[in-house]
């Protein structure tokens, strides 16, 4: 039995390239068990690679898979407790429900008892009883996903993989879905690898978020770092919507930095590594961590600007204000509110994350 | 489109089909003659020659021939032609391009060509002539067919669906018997019902390749020789009936199989 504090997957300095193209560079990575982690990223970035890797269906050209402490990394998918729930959730097209479902448990050779029990707990937990004898083109997008699910849940893995599943699904079914998908995660206490390019989707569901970019790991920690405390500028830009700040240091001292942009002073700080004095950095600012004073307010930052567009989008308004020397720069903002032309801006210095690139 | 060439197209298309099913008609017109020779006016009707056909021990026992080997040929074709369908799905390696060629050719050697180069291949192998070099020959001619249908049904089989059997616990075998194979099947039963067709039908091969026993084709033609008579127009209506019904059927159930997948 693996302990709490062993990982349940160790992924140890994988590398795969397709031809020229290096998918995966030296990929090192422990989940521990439980865990709904999310590789996020754009295509290419090698997410995928991983998560194929995983299950089986591929092989990295060097570094090992380490699963509940055994080395897999040559095991074809059928003898990993590895199992996945694919894009297109690849359904039997010719089998009904239960017999999709039933099909990875007959392989197992379990009594005929237990199978159909198992299959009763599985299409009740996750509320397909209605549906047992439908065949696949029967179901809707959410039902086949719910069933695609179950599959994956019935040979009980050790690590169930989600390619994107909620791709094929409308926005508001997503939303919705999401939030089934982390409540069933919770319930069955898996260990859910999920793999997707919607930073929304990433940011309800996981418990650690794993960003990806050509084939390294940009940033890997809870949802509220990555957004509060990007490391890099293509997690600052991946995730959410910001503000980047460049500009020369002025002092540095343990976290806090002080940069001159465009003239202002402004400080912010450096959660990893503190930059020294005249290095040129970039920070970066949540659009809705900006707020909007009549007066110079007491935050740890505070810039006077001049609205200059406003874009109305129903609860609040996008605001660009130019701010600086002779109004060099742009920062845009959220507010809920009518404001005057003639604002202050401030914020933390907390909420300016300057960056590592 | 202007009315007009509609109209025209109208005419056209009806004029073809009047051409394509007159002969057929009065083929079958012809089996219900009171009379022994070919031709209008029919005087009289009867159905003394259907009566005759199934009374007609030899025309029976020559349909169960023909039957059995359009079976066995056919067998022979749907599992030859999947396997090398399989081998050649989705993977390029080298010397595949000469693979599918070489499977692709016996649809487009000319039969009579093929037969007698079967008939030497069999003298010098020691087969004798018969239903075992007819089937032979049949199923290999009717692969190149078998290939193509599956292929194309192989190409829209998404590799996610045997992934996900592996990823369930299949291996290749089991993966391949309980998805691949029931994914097939639409193709196997259009294909396979083609190439009986093609195999009750044949006449060349079957004539190189016969030995003392015919097959139903080379039965109408030896009775041909001795002059035209309603028994053939008889039998060859049991014929179109049978194998009509056996196409639309295969046509059917392939389409509502196909559907969804």
């Amino acid at each position: 039995m693996p302990t709490i504090e062993d990982p349940i997957v160790h992924i140890d300095g994988i590398s795969k390239s397709f031809g020229r193209t290096v998918a995966l560079q030296k990929l090192d990575m422990k989940i521990d068990p439980g865990e709904f982690v999310t590789f996020l990223g754009p295509s290419g970035c090698g997410k995928s690679t991983t998560l194929r890797i995983l299950g089986g269906f591929a092989q990295p050209d060097s570094g090992r898979i380490v699963l509940g402490g055994e080395d897999v990394t040559r095991l074809p998918p059928n003898k990993r407790k590895v199992n996945m729930v694919f894009q297109d959730y690849a359904l039997f097209p010719h089998m009904t429900v239960t017999r999709n479902v039933t099909f990875g448990l007959e392989l197992k050779r379990m009594t005929r008892d237990r199978i159909a029990a198992r299959v009763d707990e599985l299409l009740s937990f996750l509320e397909l009883d209605a549906f047992r004898d439908r065949f696949p083109d029967q179901l809707s997008g959410g039902q086949r996903q719910r069933v695609a699910l179950a599959r994956a849940l019935a040979p009980d893995p050790d690590l169930l993989l989600l390619d994107e599943p909620l791709g094929a699904l409308d926005a508001r079914l997503r939303a919705q879905v999401q939030l089934e998908l982390k409540d069933i995660q919770r319930r069955t206490g898996k260990t859910f690898f999920f793999v997707t390019h919607d930073q929304d989707e990433a940011l309800t569901m996981s418990d650690r978020i794993v960003v990806m970019n050509q084939g390294r790991v940009e940033q890997d920690g809870t949802p509220e770092d990555l957004y509060l405390r990007p490391k890099s500028r293509f997690v600052a830009e991946f995730i959410g919507e910001t503000n980047l700040l460049s500009g020369p240091v002025r002092h540095a001292e343990d976290d806090r930095v002080a940069i001159d942009w465009f003239g202002m002073q402004i400080e912010g700080r450096a959660f990893d590594r503190t930059p020294r004095p005249g290095d040129v950095v970039t920070a970066a600012l949540r659009l809705e961590k900006v707020g909007f004073y009549d007066a110079r307010p007491e935050t740890g930052n505070a810039v006077p600007g001049r609205v200059v567009n406003r874009v109305f989008k129903g609860s609040r308004t996008a605001v660009d204000v130019r701010v600086g020397d002779a109004g060099a720069a742009i920062l845009k903002a959220y507010v809920d509110r009518d404001v005057p032309d003639d604002v202050w801006l401030g914020w933390e210095s907390a909420n300016l994350a300057v960056l590592q690139d | 489109m202007t009315r007009n060439t509609r109209i025209l197209m109208s005419i056209i298309y009806w004029a073809f089909v009047v051409y394509l099913f007159v002969p057929l008609v009065l083929m079958i017109l012809m089996g219900f003659k009171d009379s022994k020779f070919i031709g209008f006016p029919i005087k009289s009707w009867t159905l003394d020659w259907y009566v005759g056909v199934f009374r007609d021990t030899e025309v029976i026992s020559v349909f169960i021939y023909s039957t059995t080997i359009a079976i066995a040929s056919t067998a022979i074709s749907l599992t030859v032609g999947t396997w090398i369908s399989v081998l050649l799905a989705g993977r390029s390696f080298f010397g595949r391009t000469v693979i599918l060629g070489l499977t692709i050719l016996p649809a487009v050697i000319p039969g009579i060509i093929s037969a007698i180069s079967f008939r030497i291949f069999a003298r010098l192998l020691g087969v004798e002539t018969g239903m075992f070099a007819i089937i032979w020959a049949h199923a290999v001619h009717n692969v190149p067919f078998v290939a193509l249908v599956v292929m194309a049904r192989l190409a829209t089989l998404p590799a996610s669906h045997t992934e996900a059997a592996m990823d369930l616990g299949a291996d290749r075998f089991v993966s391949f018997f309980r998805i691949t194979l029931p994914y097939l099947k639409p193709a196997l039963i259009g294909a396979g019902v083609f190439c009986m067709l093609l195999s009750f039908d044949d006449f060349v091969r079957s004539f190189f390749l016969g030995g003392y026993e015919p097959t139903l084709p080379v039965l109408i033609f030896s009775k041909l020789r001795s002059g035209m008579s309603p028994e053939i127009n008889a039998i060859a209506t049991v014929v179109l009936i049978m194998t009509a019904v056996l196409g639309i059927w295969a046509e059917r159930s392939m389409r509502r199989m196909g559907k969804g997948t």
